[in-house]
């Protein structure tokens, strides 16, 4: 079984060098603007779509997570009753509902920015600012996580499929532990598509398909 | 000068000029810290094992239990602000009080502090507000510079009274500091918790509001014309319903919550979650108001079966462990179960009518997206302290610097406060706690400052700054949006006089630190 897991984790590991030039595709993109604007658009669609369904996992766990907390809270303060799955099962939701929802908060730009400078900045100068920022900053530092978390420990974390440290815990901790990276490739994801839309937005090809994104995001936004 | 010196200076220099360039705060904190890490690895100074640990820090921040109460406090704030209940408990309450002299005024303050739970954050109290009472209160004509000053400044008294979701924070990164500053005092450890530093916001809290209140009043006497009362002769009397409804039943959701933390009944986490299905609750009943449903019923099924759950607990041996229970025990349990039911029965039902007036879906929205940004920040902040402190050693150069000022403890403090306050200019209240509190708080404590003191101290500072004008947050979210007759000079003026009333206030929490410290010393002994 670990020898599967061993083999996997090579295999994933060259998939993901295979797939690094991907992150090269916005900058094809804002060469040749007006041959790839389409496939771009299409894959920012795609892209988004990713971040919007790892969004609704996470909302849904943030309301199981109220119904769990108190349920336990019954269980401890009435019947005399608590389980360490059951705490699992608060403490897994909360760190899912946040890390799953990392790429949708990319999306609707809920993420807090310093808007002294910015609210002068011009759309391009933005998007130059964005892209800057994406190659400079978030690529790195998704790469750092998946490159840090996916080491050996992991490997045989989910070779042996890692259980919970008390006896009655929540026997998941190889998935718990997956989060970590999926984090930083969800993050990667919906960077790649704020990546394509700033490089066509420097080339003067202001988007058409995020029109259902800002709808939701002006919903979202008071 | 050693090069990891060099790089520490030059990696905080470079992520404040990143940061002003707008990109997420973050990714830029994280970013820099990742670049000079690998300067510092090309130059032998950094080993990459370092980097490597990286994975193991978001796996703490995941675990933390106690953080878990955050995403529970943003439920109940959204929640309670999608559904209206916020906004009908400033309409109600500056119903109530408008037909006095400066009472629109008194309004604000207090449901400006009510609020606390719901908005630490994102400066959603000041927008709230501004819609809201703002343009009642232009329309009663009062003094624009009174009427803004008093809306910017309540909407940052949401961060220094608890539950507020910034103080939860700050108390886990005192908590940290404070144990890592227990080594330098010979193992003497102040171990602090939540509820340590929500009992002591709570006076120079509510000491502030009366310093609010009483400046308005003053107001009021001198110039009256500057807050006239509101007319309301032209609108229906309110009725007893509306009153309890609108403004008793959140009242008491949120004194539930902050009572059984304060008095340790129940851990923050758990009354957090107790307010977020409360809520859920509430915006069922605000609802259903407007649009009749049949799942109305069911809300007050799960309201009934709550207090009836409290009833048994209080009569009769629930305990699932015991085996010697009598036949009325066992028939109490039964019905106990049942209850648990009708409660679920009675959240699903809110649910349900939060999804139908299509507030669902935005709520926990909201809820995801700022409760991933948060902890986004945290883990960019990580990565940060990570390697300006993991591999630069760069606490030890702040801690060098802290030492050495003229004064001693209070120097120290003083030259904290004053940088503090600059940075609130640009960072949030969150980065600020992520990143500077674990630096400064360490070395601050060794020399003899209270952990409970200090975080008050670093609040009451950070909400000077968010009104301090021309940089100051609550101004911005006030102008953004408030109507363009109001003048931005006007804003910046009515806020002065509150950011005197802070001053006094951080100098009276300076002079006696028994404000802040009196009240936890109380749950601890």
């Amino acid at each position: 079984m670990s020898e599967f897991f061993l083999n996997l984790g090579t295999g994933l590991r060259w998939l993901g060098f295979g797939a690094l030039p991907l992150l090269l595709l916005p900058l094809l993109v804002f060469a040749l603007p007006a041959r790839l604007a389409r496939p771009a658009n299409w894959l920012r669609t795609k892209l988004d779509a990713i971040s919007s369904a790892t969004l609704g996992l996470s909302m849904t766990l943030a309301i199981f997570m109220v119904a769990v907390q108190l349920l336990v809270i019954i269980g401890r303060y009435m019947f005399d009753w608590s389980a360490s799955w059951a705490n699992d099962l608060i403490i897994y939701s909360f760190a899912a509902m946040f890390l799953l929802a990392a790429g949708s908060t990319l999306k609707h730009d809920a993420h807090v920015r310093v808007d002294i400078l910015r609210e002068g900045m011009s759309a391009k100068q933005r998007a130059a600012v964005d892209l800057a920022g994406l190659y400079l900053l978030l690529f790195p530092i998704c790469l750092l996580i998946i490159w840090a978390s996916v080491s050996p420990s992991f490997i045989r974390s989910w070779a042996n499929f890692e259980g919970a440290r008390e006896s009655d815990g929540l026997p998941i901790t190889y998935i718990f532990k997956t989060l970590v990276p999926l984090f930083a490739i969800l993050l990667t994801l919906q960077g790649l598509s704020m990546a394509l839309r700033s490089a066509l937005t420097l080339r003067g090809h202001t988007d058409t398909p995020d029109a259902p994104a800002s709808n939701a995001e002006a919903a979202h936004g008071n | 000068m050693e090069i990891e010196v060099i790089l520490a200076i030059s990696m905080f220099l470079v992520a404040i000029g990143a940061l002003l360039a707008g990109f997420p705060v973050a990714f830029t904190l994280g970013g820099v810290a990742l670049v000079f890490a690998l300067i510092g690895i090309s130059l032998d100074v950094v080993y990459l094992s370092d980097l490597k640990n990286f994975p193991a820090r978001i796996d703490g921040i995941m675990r933390n239990g106690v953080l878990v109460a955050v995403p529970f406090f943003v439920i109940m704030g959204v929640v309670l602000e999608r559904s209206r209940v916020a906004e009908d408990l400033l309409a109600i309450a500056s119903r109530l009080l408008g037909q006095i002299r400066g009472g629109l005024g008194y309004a604000v303050v207090l449901v400006g502090a009510l609020l606390a739970a719901s908005t630490g954050i994102v400066g959603a109290t000041v927008i709230t507000m501004t819609l809201i009472a703002l343009p009642t209160m232009l329309k009663q004509g009062y003094d624009p510079k009174l009427a803004t000053g008093i809306i910017t400044s309540s909407g940052t008294l949401g961060q220094i009274i608890p539950p507020s979701i910034v103080l939860i924070l700050l108390a886990d990164a005192i908590a940290n500091a404070s144990a890592q500053a227990s080594t330098g005092l010979g193992g003497r450890a102040v171990s602090i918790s939540v509820q340590d530093l929500f009992s002591g916001a709570l006076i120079p809290g509510l000491l502030l509001v009366c310093l609010y209140l009483a400046y308005i009043a003053f107001n009021a006497i001198t110039r009256p014309q500057s807050c006239p009362p509101a007319d309301v002769s032209d609108l229906p009397p309110l009725t007893a319903r509306q009153i309890a409804m609108g403004l008793g039943a959140p009242i008491a959701l949120i004194f539930a919550v902050l009572g059984s933390i304060l008095l340790g009944i129940t851990p923050p986490t758990e009354a957090a979650a107790i307010g977020a299905g409360g809520a859920v609750l509430l915006a069922g009943f605000r609802l259903s108001e407007d649009t009749p449903t049949k799942l109305r019923p069911l809300l007050f099924v799960g309201l009934a079966s709550a207090a009836l759950l409290l009833i048994l607990n209080q009569s009769f041996e629930l305990s699932v462990k015991q085996d010697t229970l009598t036949t009325a025990d066992k028939i109490a349990q039964f019905i106990a179960f049942a209850c648990i039911g009708g409660l679920l029965a009675g959240l699903g039902a809110g649910l349900l009518i939060l999804r139908r007036a299509r507030h669902l879906k935005s709520a926990f929205m909201s809820a995801s997206h700022i409760t991933s940004m948060v902890f986004t920040i945290l883990i960019g902040a990580s990565l940060f302290s990570l390697v300006f402190t993991g591999s630069f050693r760069g606490d030890e150069m702040i801690e060098g610097v802290l030492t050495a000022m003229p004064g001693g403890m209070w120097g120290a403090l003083a030259i904290t406060m004053l940088v503090m306050f600059v940075l609130g200019f640009f960072l949030d209240f969150i980065e600020i706690i992520f990143i500077i509190v674990p630096l400064v708080a360490p070395p601050l404590i060794v020399l003899g400052v209270d952990p409970i003191w200090l975080a008050i101290l670093m609040a009451l500072n950070l909400q000077t700054s968010f009104l301090t004008p021309p940089f100051g947050f609550a101004l911005f979210y006030l102008r953004g949006a408030a109507p363009d007759s109001v003048q931005t000079l006007d804003i910046w003026r009515g806020a002065l006089p509150f950011i005197g009333l802070q001053i006094i206030m951080i100098i009276a929490v300076a002079a006696i630190p028994a404000l802040a410290t009196w009240l936890p010393s109380l749950g601890a002994s």
